[in-house]
């Protein structure tokens, strides 16, 4: 990885950076989905629920992140705005199998996209539908019609991806949509 | 590191001018933006964060906002790599948890460090971990911190041990009591530090359990410990433990510490000897151990070392300056140590060890560099001097001389107040002294910025003065005083001045005119007593001016005003009377400290204007309507009697209080059964001759472990019967309960009751203590006219000192003028005693005694109330 990445700061092609914000309702599998993108050496064997927020950097697509993991607790929600100012994207991460809260995502994706410091950026969201894998999980076009998606601002590109964290599936999907975002926005 | 390192060498360079000077703290806090930024400067960053906790720690304060923005500014700083930058981090968190809120969103990050791979994050995330986590959330990091507490890196086992400190003083008492297996496991580790913190852990862990704390002092000291810091811990373990207990019965510990004295380390060995000093009632024999090890740090190179030594060395000849004779030789080569603290320790030690002849050769060593050593270091040598003084009683010239000097040079009020008070403590001690030292002390108050000492001194010379053989040569200096200084020293010279003319007639004229001048004072109080001690010495009375002027009204100033503020909110055409005053209690082992036993403070103890015990008990009786009619308190025992042993079943102590025609018995009553709940608890007396029980006032309801208070008044018939044994029994209805809740467990109890000791009324429960300055003019004021005279032999007592000590016991009345102070030489001696009887009856006795074989003793009453007299007399019989 070290190779490639002095290889690639050399001809120039990478060294472009960008900081990422990942939200979500707490047990959705957000330090999962960041957990799948470390590299291997440093990932962490089991997964507990996160306290606050922690930072995570890796690299994909030439692209190096850094991504804030959030804590998706009722009682830590109100401190994702803290890292609003400096966010290049978001992503949201939401458990399809859990029909019940999937309104309390919506809620909090919109107040998300409402809060003044993200309205006027014209930043990527990339929806998560993960746990796909668990058998009473709502497809991603279910989910996307549920958490009224298409409301989102023409200047914020958005898409969503059905995923399962634990095996990476649907992952690097996102993450290439993702990158290709911020490749154009830039 | 290297912008500090960099910044550090300019500050050499520049001179005053930091990096840091003239820091804004807006500016500051706009810079801290920087943390903000996608791409992170590093050295930037570690600059100003470095400036954010400069200014905090020069006192600078954020607002909750401020810190709030700054604190999740920082927190993006994670995303950093960088060793130093990071640890700033976790310093800057840990001092912005104090003010920010929401500062718990840096739990996981914290917790990644301290589990991750970095050894040089894990320590300090540990500690900035506990300090963000509020006892609520503990338990969420209770995993890590069992892990962190048993982990094989030293720094992280104690970063650990610590922060498990701090969380369980902070109140997660619980929790952290969990921890104890994890603890117990770091103890055993080979790293000095690990087991320091681990013990000590443990030991706040079991502070409460005694047995357990004990326990565990025993297996460590037995199986052994690496750690010398471990075993200081334990050596102040164990001396808590022995400071609780008796001695004799935890001889192991006792051993323990002993055994310390032999432990390789310097450290160990001194933190032993000093234990062992510390120890109450430790006896000469016990000490010659610690002793020995202390003389060989004398000789150590280390100057630290030499200081502890002979800094315990000084401590130890303060209680067995014999102990501490064999070091002699040792700490006279420290007399000319280049270090000057131990040179003062070692000199003062040696005087109070040292015998008569080197006191010469001490003094002028000291005079040599007295200029050179601190205050605190100078109060230590005037100490000495002091009790150098009692030993050598023929020296006093010399060191009376020393002290004058010192007074005369510069220095603190606690510094002067120590050379003062053993001026004074000489004077007193040494008649012959007298008017050198009050010579040197008015020559002092000439230039004194200390109003409480010049109030002292003018004090001294009213009351010393008029007794030398040349009063006049004072009242210059006195007078000077009223021109010169502030209106407190003048009001305390206008007394003094008085007083000389009440006792010396030839300089009454003189006194007089004096006074007359100053009449024209501009404050009132100086004004005020000038008038009173001028009419009152026109008069030319001896009994006047015995009673205005030498012997002031000792009436408690609380009780005074409490009084008056009485008399003057009810309409009265009565005049006050100012025997209602409760009179001013003097503790009874106030008597004039011999200035043998040497205080630290080497201050006389002054009986502030607060509310004394006589008041609250006062404030309690009279919320009892039974007693609000007996008028006022005349006086309450000193200290409660036991009229049980301390472990029965209840508890009983007992403290009388005396009116002016009744009395009122205080039971203090516990119940120490929690399976019993009491009601109607009163205590039952038996009538004798002269008494009368007139009521109970029973305790309701008394449940298990609450002290409560039962009265029973009783009535004093006979005027002439003073002493009398009543006899005691608690009367109560029993109620079984249950253990846990104390409800009663039916409605039905049954009588019961349970015998008590006897309560013994004495003559000195009549009787109240007062002081009387000047004894004489007392006597001649109440006359020959109204005294009794008797001569007893008295055959229970061994000497004239014990006597003394009983009579003044039994008579319930204080020793003046010294006289309290038996010189063991002599065959007679006598004592003079000031008492005021229940009625306000004023009470002298003159005690003459005289040993032949036995104790004999010729003892004259005298009191205007002629049945007081009598009742005095009689008693002793």
């Amino acid at each position: 990885m070290d190779v490639f990445k002095r290889l690639a700061t050399w001809l120039g092609i990478t060294n472009k950076k960008a900081t990422v914000l990942c939200v979500g309702l707490d047990n959705s599998g957000k330090t999962t989905v960041i957990n799948h993108f470390k590299p291997p050496q440093t990932k962490s064997e089991e997964v507990v629920p996160t306290i606050g927020y922690s930072v995570e950097k890796f690299l994909i697509s030439r692209i190096s992140f850094t991504v804030f993991d959030m804590s998706g607790q009722g009682r830590y929600r109100n401190l994702w705005e803290q890292y609003y100012p400096e966010t290049e994207a978001v992503i949201f991460v939401i458990d399809s199998s859990e029909r019940l809260r999937l309104e309390v995502a919506r809620e909090e994706l919109h107040a998300l996209l409402e809060h003044p410091v993200i309205k006027q950026k014209r930043i990527p969201i990339c929806c998560l539908a993960n746990k796909k894998d668990l058998k009473d999980a709502l497809s991603d076009v279910e989910i996307a019609d549920k958490m009224e998606l298409a409301e989102i601002a023409d200047d914020k590109p958005y898409n969503i991806f059905a995923t399962n964290a634990r095996t990476g599936e649907g992952l690097d999907m996102a993450m290439d949509w993702l990158s290709e975002q911020i490749m154009t926005i830039k | 590191m290297n912008v500090i390192r960099g910044y550090k060498k300019d500050d050499e360079e520049g001179g005053k001018s930091g990096p840091f000077q003239n820091l804004e703290k807006s500016t500051v806090l706009q810079e801290a933006r920087a943390f903000n930024d996608n791409v992170l400067n590093n050295k930037k960053c570690t600059l100003i964060l470095t400036k954010i906790l400069y200014l905090m720690n020069q006192g600078v304060t954020l607002t909750p906002a401020e810190a709030t923005q700054t604190f999740f500014a920082i927190t993006k700083l994670w995303q950093s790599k960088d060793i130093t930058l990071r640890r700033l981090v976790y310093v800057s968190v840990k001092e912005m948890a104090k003010i920010a809120n929401d500062v718990i969103i840096v739990t996981s990050s914290l917790t990644k460090d301290m589990t991750g791979k970095e050894d040089q994050y894990r320590g300090s995330a540990i500690r900035a971990l506990c300090v963000i986590t509020d006892n609520t959330m503990v338990q969420a990091i209770e995993r890590y911190m069992k892990q962190a507490i048993v982990d094989r890196n030293p720094s992280v086992s104690s970063a650990a041990l610590v922060s498990a400190l701090h969380i369980f003083q902070r109140g997660a008492v619980e929790i952290v009591k969990r921890w104890v297996n994890e603890a117990q496991e770091a103890s055993t580790s080979d790293h000095l530090m690990v087991q320091y913190h681990a013990i000590g852990l443990l030991y706040h862990i079991r502070k409460h359990d005694r047995l357990a704390v004990t326990k565990m002092v025993t297996k460590l000291s037995r199986s052994g410990l690496r750690s010398p810091f471990g075993y200081c811990l334990l050596i102040r373990i164990a001396c808590k433990v022995l400071e609780r207990e008796e001695r004799s019965s935890n001889n192991m510990l006792y051993d323990f510490l002993e055994s310390c004295l032999r432990h390789k380390n310097d450290m160990v060995v001194y933190e032993a000897a000093r234990a062992m000093v510390n120890l109450s009632n430790i006896t000469a024999r016990e000490l010659q151990p610690a002793v020995s090890v202390l003389q060989m740090f004398l000789s150590s190179p280390k100057a630290v070392t030499r200081f502890a030594a002979v800094k315990t060395l000084n401590r130890i000849a303060m209680i067995h300056p014999d102990v501490v004779t064999s070091c002699n030789i040792d700490l006279e080569n420290l007399i000319s140590d280049t270090n000057r603290s131990i040179a003062t320790l070692a000199i003062t030690t040696l005087l109070k060890t040292g015998n008569e002849a080197s006191v010469d050769r001490l003094m002028k060593q000291i005079t040599s560099f007295m200029s050179e050593i601190s205050d605190e270091f100078k109060t230590v040598v005037v100490e000495a001097i002091r009790s150098v003084c009692i030993k050598f009683p023929r020296k006093h010239h010399i060191l009376m001389t020393f002290l004058a000097n010192m007074l005369r040079e510069e220095g603190g009020f606690d510094y002067k107040k120590a050379i003062v008070n053993t001026i004074i403590a000489i004077i007193e001690e040494n008649s012959e002294i007298k008017d050198v030292g009050l010579s040197h002390l008015c020559e002092f108050i000439e230039d004194c910025e200390h109003i409480e000492l010049a109030t002292r001194i003018l004090h001294l010379l009213g009351r010393e003065g008029p007794r030398t053989q040349k009063p006049y040569k004072y009242i210059r200096f006195i007078y000077n005083r009223v021109l010169l200084e502030a209106a407190t020293v003048r009001a305390a010279a206008v007394t003094s001045l008085a007083k000389f003319g009440a006792s010396c007639e030839d300089l009454l004229e003189s006194i007089l005119v004096l006074l007359e001048r100053c009449l024209l004072d501009n404050d009132d109080e100086v004004r005020d007593r000038a008038l009173l001690y001028m009419e009152v010495l026109k008069q030319k009375q001896k009994s006047l001016s015995s009673a205005f002027i030498l012997n002031p009204i000792s009436v408690s100033v609380v009780g005074l005003e409490r009084a008056l503020l009485a008399y003057c909110s009810q309409p009265n055409d009565d005049p006050f009377d100012i025997k209602t005053v409760p009179i001013e209690t003097t503790p009874y082992n106030e008597t004039p400290k011999s200035i043998g036993e040497v205080t630290t403070g080497g201050s006389v103890i002054k009986s502030a204007p607060v509310a004394s015990k006589h008041d609250i008990f006062v404030e309690q009786l009279s919320a009892i309507p039974q007693f609000s009619k007996l008028g006022p308190l005349f006086k309450s025992s000193d200290s409660p009697v036991e009229l049980t042993e301390s472990e029965t079943e209840y508890v009983v102590r007992c403290v009388k209080h005396t009116y002016l025609n009744h009395l009122v018995f205080q039971f203090d009553v516990t119940n120490t059964l929690n399976d019993q709940l009491l009601e109607n608890v009163r205590v039952e007396m038996e009538e004798t001759e002269g008494f009368s029980i007139i009521s109970y006032i029973p305790i309701a309801s008394l449940p298990y472990g609450q002290p409560k208070t039962a009265y029973t008044l009783v009535g004093i018939e006979d005027n002439t019967i003073v002493s009398g044994t009543f006899l005691n029994t608690l009367k109560f209805i029993v109620k079984d309960c249950d253990p846990n809740t104390g409800e009663p467990d039916d409605d039905q109890g049954y009588d019961d009751e349970y015998v008590l000791e006897n309560v013994d009324i004495l003559l000195s429960d009549h009787m109240q203590r007062i002081v009387k300055p000047n004894f004489a003019a007392s006597w001649e004021e109440i006359g020959e006219e109204n005294q009794t005279e008797g001569t007893y032999a008295l055959s229970s007592m061994k000497d004239i000192s014990d006597a003394v000590k009983q009579i003044t016991g039994f008579l319930g009345m204080q020793s003046c003028e010294r006289s309290d102070q038996v010189d063991h030489n002599r065959t007679s001696h006598t004592l003079l005693l000031a008492g005021v009887f229940r009625g306000g009856h004023e009470v002298l006795v003159r005690a003459r005694l005289a040993q032949t074989g036995q104790v004999t003793m010729k003892m004259t009453v005298r009191s205007k109330d002629l049945n007081t007299c009598e009742l005095v007399a009689a008693a002793i019989n």
